[in-house]
């Protein structure tokens, strides 16, 4: 079944809320009072990034771009590891 | 007859990504005008969970039945749903991790609070190593 002419009129439109939502934490990340705040706000950014590029993988018929999706996920969660283990030990590693 | 069942697959998929678009506005919303760190937990979960694990599954649906992307669609599909469902393990336990670090070094004030039972443990832990 080709999807092709749906996709190409209905996915730019969710694209422009995830553009929005992008901005929306990138302006948490720029304000945020306290590293933890600015640590969850990178979080939910690198989720949605995933996600946008599932979606563009839809848009462009590319198949290679979603194995960036699954590093974008681990990735956030070692950066969360990382910045709740400096703060309860006060060191990194071991 | 799979044609149909193509298209109400394809559908799914579809509402899918669109509550996920939704769900992922609010909580982008939410991150930005809610006041303070513990508060702001729950608006990052509505935007990692809704926003993040629904569209993924949604792509992986409309992927499946796309047949523009030629036989590598079935590696679409299972990289989507790879990443949503380590999505959804990774997102609670980092935040938690997050939320857990920020209440034990103090950073940020606990400002709504009606108890506070991880506090009061850590005191009667700190009185009772005072008293050995």
């Amino acid at each position: 079944m080709d999807t092709t002419y749906v996709l190409d009129i209905y996915l730019p439109i969710i694209f422009a809320v995830f553009l929005v939502s992008f901005t929306l934490y990138i302006i948490r990340i720029v304000k945020g009072p306290s590293v933890v705040d600015m640590a969850l706000a990178v979080d939910c950014l690198a989720f949605d990034l995933a996600v946008f590029i599932g979606l563009l993988t839809l848009y462009f018929r590319t198949p290679f771009l979603i194995i960036g999706a699954i590093a974008l996920a681990l990735w956030a969660y070692i950066l969360d590891i990382y910045i709740a283990k400096y703060f309860v030990r006060k060191e990194v590693g071991e | 007859m799979l044609e149909v069942v193509e298209w109400i697959v394809f559908i799914i998929g579809l509402i899918l990504v669109t509550i996920g678009a939704i769900c992922d506005l609010a909580g982008a919303l939410g991150l930005v005008r809610f006041p303070n760190f513990f508060v702001r937990l729950h608006a990052a979960t509505v935007g990692t969970i809704g926003g993040a694990v629904i569209p993924l599954f949604g792509v992986a649906l409309i992927s499946a039945v796309s047949s523009q992307l030629g036989p590598f669609r079935w590696a679409v599909a299972g990289g989507a749903i790879i990443a949503a469902f380590l999505i959804m393990i990774i997102a609670p336990a980092g935040s938690h991790a997050l939320a857990y670090a920020a209440h034990k070094a103090k950073i940020v004030p606990v400002e709504p609070k009606v108890c506070d039972l991880l506090e009061e443990h850590e005191k009667r832990k700190a009185k009772e190593a005072e008293k050995k």
